[in-house]
């Protein structure tokens, strides 16, 4: 047993961030060997890693990328309602450049031809993915610029692009849902390399965000405007500038999810792409234990926190729930993991802990 | 008179958000009567009651958990599941009066379940709220996947009898200008939202949470059975709205209200109510939710701009809105620091005024911003019925075709000859009706009404591709929940499948829908396969 190894360590790793959230999916796993045992078979296929798991990971990426960004948001105390639009704005803006037919533009007729074919594109995949980037990053600014400048509460000013983003989006395509044909596009988040090819951008932005937050004092200032922002301010951080880099890493997030999203099911759907997606996202960096009012906050176990969101969903499936029905139980899940992290229940496990680790160990709940 | 006029704002300043709506509503409407001639039937004016109890009922719980300072996101879910499971009840014969007080019970319960969570677990208002949104929806498919339509005698005689309005309707004949019952039952809720939250100690003390919960607790007030009271009073809203929503459209269905948490905090910042809680009027309210419906009646009566341009209104709107109420909140700090300066160093008022001039040129801006933005709407919509038809030439690709129904006899008659996929594509820029057959060896013929087109594919293709339809789960419950919602420029389509014994017809239209995101997979999968037709224009 582990009693023999002093009880300092146990109590560290229940104590650590990512215990909660690796404990949660451990029990959502645990479910899953328990009523469907071929939820672990993990097959090959061309050298590529199919099943249920990879699933989990290769589904679960979008919301993986928007809890990155929706951390350091939630982190600095604020919160951010508009990503599932700026997914749709991006996913418009990308569409739109790849296929302008379906907006009007009158391609040479030589090009015309070329619409439906796989291999054509009107801008370069570059200027595609830049451009969407862009947007994004703009939207994210924009939310950054109202709730840091303007001193709108984050959830109001993040709101209004919320609800108007859709419209715009729809304005983007002129309400056409535009079908992508373009191959190369549909591969960031259709393709495979050994893994699917969408979680080594999520991979990618995990490490920058993490060495922009860990390698560089920006987390801390993150972390110091979301404790209190004025008291930052009086010790020289420029606690507003902090609050707007959030916001348009969280916007840059998002665009990057709605351009893996819009490969994924290869339209720009104005209306459906990224709905309740904010939703998860918040959900995802509070099952990863960053607390809505902003401070300490971990990367890595927001992503956990996205692929415990995930796992649910997938497992629901797999059992065969009603895609819609999987909401009830995804409410389920959420009330079970506010239980788990109500300071109430925190007490008590530490009683129970403490009792029969320590017997006289009472004070170090602090 | 300035002096005078600017006295009176700055006595009345707690009203200045409230009047700016009401007179920004007023305006508005009056624009777009004296730009659209039909505006200026009573009626339109009526249908803006008619037509949001719903909003308004719900709308009214919400003013309150937002003057608590909280936020309650599972109003759509408790109306959507109220919805679908009194249409479930009635169907199974109870009596409807009986499903009512049900359904009301059932709205308390999750409310003040909710309420618990918040106050004594301290969970997030957001979170609380939003896993009770997502547990009342995922409810709605565990009774139903379909929507239930509700014959129930008595819900059609609420929901259909006319009132009609003295003086403008003919009692003899029954014609005229009218309301419904709902209207009465929403002015009767507003009523008693008003009396509950200004003249009773319930209402103060949810003012006074919003304020600051702290000094609320050290002045003895019961915070916490005062805020388990307040998500029960939104769940008993939610449901109420719920129940005047199936009497309106006579069904229930779990994706009905998608959304509608957000029009309605909207509507609820637009009334006046501050998100920070502690200040606002429930009488704002009402006048957020006519706004909105305003703004959807404007954008109707234009005819030429698109459902999204709502959307985008609706935000800006809450962006000025916000803008003056933060200008205003930042104007009191400012106000109260001044004071303090003031008793200590016997100031002059001078900064003060300055501040105020500010604040009302902004005011006023900000004003002046959202009725030009409705003045444009208004304006448009005039043109639009002065110049009838000839306005669709003005936009390129306004040209609005009519969505021809689908050539349904003739799909089937292609099914029974042998065909496995067909397959209609409709609408679209060019206005194309193109119906597609696929045929198990491989043949793929397309006919667009005048020319016909052929392919041929392998057989193993053709395979492939039913494999990748049922993959997408076709055949599913899923994909039954499509929509049909004309838009006129975009395609929509008409797919029948029919494999290993099972055929299944889905009909969605692109743009405005809320199909699955596999049925727009299989659309394109499909899209894929099939020739096109070289544009003729």
């Amino acid at each position: 047993m582990r009693q023999s190894q002093p009880t300092f360590t146990w109590r560290k790793i229940t104590e650590s961030k990512l215990f909660f959230p690796f404990l949660a999916l451990a029990l959502i796993l645990l479910f899953d060997l328990i009523f469907d045992p071929g939820f672990f078979r993990i097959e090959t296929k061309e050298g590529n890693l199919y099943g249920s798991l990879v699933d989990i990971l290769r589904n679960g990426s979008c919301i993986m990328l928007l809890g990155i960004g929706m951390t350091m948001v939630i982190a600095t105390g604020g919160v951010d309602l508009s990503v599932g639009a700026v997914m749709a704005i991006a996913a418009s803006v990308a569409a739109i450049m790849m296929n302008p037919v379906i907006i009007g533009v009158k391609l040479p007729p030589d090009l015309m031809k070329f619409i439906y074919d796989p291999n054509f594109t009107y801008a370069p995949l570059w200027q595609v993915i830049l451009v969407t980037l862009i947007v994004s990053t703009i939207c994210g600014v924009w939310n950054g610029l109202l709730v840091a400048y303007a001193k709108i509460q984050p959830m109001v000013a993040t709101l209004i692009l919320m609800i108007a983003g859709r419209g715009i989006a729809q304005l983007i395509t002129n309400g056409v849902r535009i079908q992508i044909f373009y191959e190369p596009y549909a591969f960031i988040g259709n393709g495979w390399v050994i893994l699917p090819f969408s979680l080594y951008i999520v991979a990618l932005v995990l490490v920058i965000a993490w060495l922009l937050t860990r390698k560089t004092a920006i987390g801390m200032f993150i972390e110091s405007a979301g404790i209190n922002s004025r008291s930052s301010f009086y010790s020289g951080i420029d606690e507003q500038k902090i609050k707007l880099i959030a916001y348009a890493f969280c916007g840059f997030c998002a665009g990057v999810a709605g351009i893996i999203a819009s490969a994924n099911i290869k339209t720009s759907d104005a209306n459906n792409l990224g709905l309740n997606y904010e939703l998860d996202a918040i959900l995802a960096v509070v099952i990863g234990g960053t607390l809505m009012a902003g401070g300490r906050f971990s990367l890595l176990a927001s992503v956990v926190g996205a692929l415990v969101i995930q796992a649910t969903t997938t497992s629901m499936y797999a059992i065969g729930v009603p895609a819609n029905a999987v909401l009830a139980i995804k409410g389920l899940v959420v009330v079970f993991v506010i239980l788990l992290y109500a300071e109430q229940v925190r007490d008590l496990v530490r009683r129970i802990t403490g009792q029969t680790a320590r017997p006289s160990g009472k004070g170090a709940g602090s | 008179m300035i002096q005078k006029i600017s006295t009176l704002v700055a006595n009345n300043r707690r009203f200045l958000p409230l009047s700016a709506t009401i007179a920004m509503f007023f305006i508005a409407y009056a624009l777009g009567a004296v730009f659209a001639d039909g505006m200026r039937d009573p009626q339109v004016f009526f249908n803006l009651f008619r037509t949001s109890p719903f909003y308004l009922i719900s709308a009214i719980g919400m003013t309150f958990v937002i003057l608590t300072g909280g936020i309650d996101l599972s109003v759509s879910g408790v109306v959507a599941l109220t919805t679908v499971a009194s249409a479930a009840l009635l169907r199974a014969g109870w009596d409807p009066w009986v499903v009512m007080l049900l359904m009301l019970g059932m709205g308390m319960a999750l409310g003040a379940i909710m309420g618990a969570f918040i106050t004594y677990l301290k969970v997030q208002p957001f979170i609380a709220t939003l896993a009770g949104m997502w547990f009342a929806r995922g409810l709605c498919f565990f009774i139903s996947d379909d929507a239930i339509s509700i014959n129930d005698r008595i819900f059609r005689i609420l929901g259909q009898t006319k009132i009609l309005i003295p003086g403008l309707a003919d009692p003899v004949t029954k014609q005229g200008d009218y309301i419904s019952i709902l209207v009465i039952v929403e002015l009767v809720v507003l009523a008693v939202a008003i009396y509950i939250a200004h003249y009773t100690r319930f209402g103060r003390t949810v003012y006074a949470i919003g304020g600051n919960e702290q000094s609320a607790r050290l002045m003895g007030l019961p915070v916490n059975r005062t805020k388990v009271l307040v998500y029960t009073l939104s769940g008993f809203c939610s449901a109420l709205a719920g129940i005047t929503l199936s009497i309106y459209v006579l069904s229930g269905h779990g994706l009905y209200a998608r959304g509608f948490e957000l029009t309605i905090i909207a509507s609820v910042v637009m009334g006046g109510t501050m998100l920070s809680g502690g200040v606002g009027y429930v009488f704002g309210t009402l006048f957020g939710v006519l706004i909105t419906g305003l703004i959807q009646t404007l954008i109707q009566f234009n005819g030429q701009l698109s459902s999204w341009w709502t959307n985008i209104v609706v935000g800006a709107l809450t962006l000025v809105f916000i803008g003056v109420q933060s200008l205003l909140a930042a104007q009191k700090i400012r106000q109260l620091a001044s004071k303090k300066f003031q008793s200590q160093a016997k100031e002059r008022v001078t900064p003060r005024q300055v501040g105020a001039r500010n604040r009302q040129m902004l005011l006023v801006g900000g004003g002046a911003l959202v009725v030009i933005v409705l003045a444009v709407l208004a304006i448009g919509g005039a043109q639009n019925t002065t110049r009838g038809s000839g306005a669709s030439s003005s936009t390129p690709i306004a040209a609005t075709c009519q969505l021809k129904p689908f050539r349904e006899e003739h799909a089937a008659s292609l099914l029974k000859a042998g065909a496995i996929i067909a397959y209609e594509r409709n609408g679209g820029s060019n206005c194309i009706d193109e119906l597609y057959a696929i045929y198990p060896d491989g043949r793929i013929v397309g006919d667009d009404g005048t020319r016909k087109i052929e392919k041929q594919v392998t057989p193993a293709d053709v395979e492939k591709l039913l494999a990748d339809i049922t993959g997408r789960g076709w055949f599913t419950e899923e994909m039954y929940t499509t929509w049909h919602v004309p838009c006129g420029q975009c395609f929509s389509y008409d797919l029948t499948v029919s494999y290993k014994g099972q055929a299944k017809t889905v009909k969605a239209v692109d743009g405005g829908t809320d199909a699955p995101a596999n049925y727009w997979q299989v659309v394109s999968t499909i899209n894929g396969v099939i020739p096109h037709f070289t544009s003729t224009q």
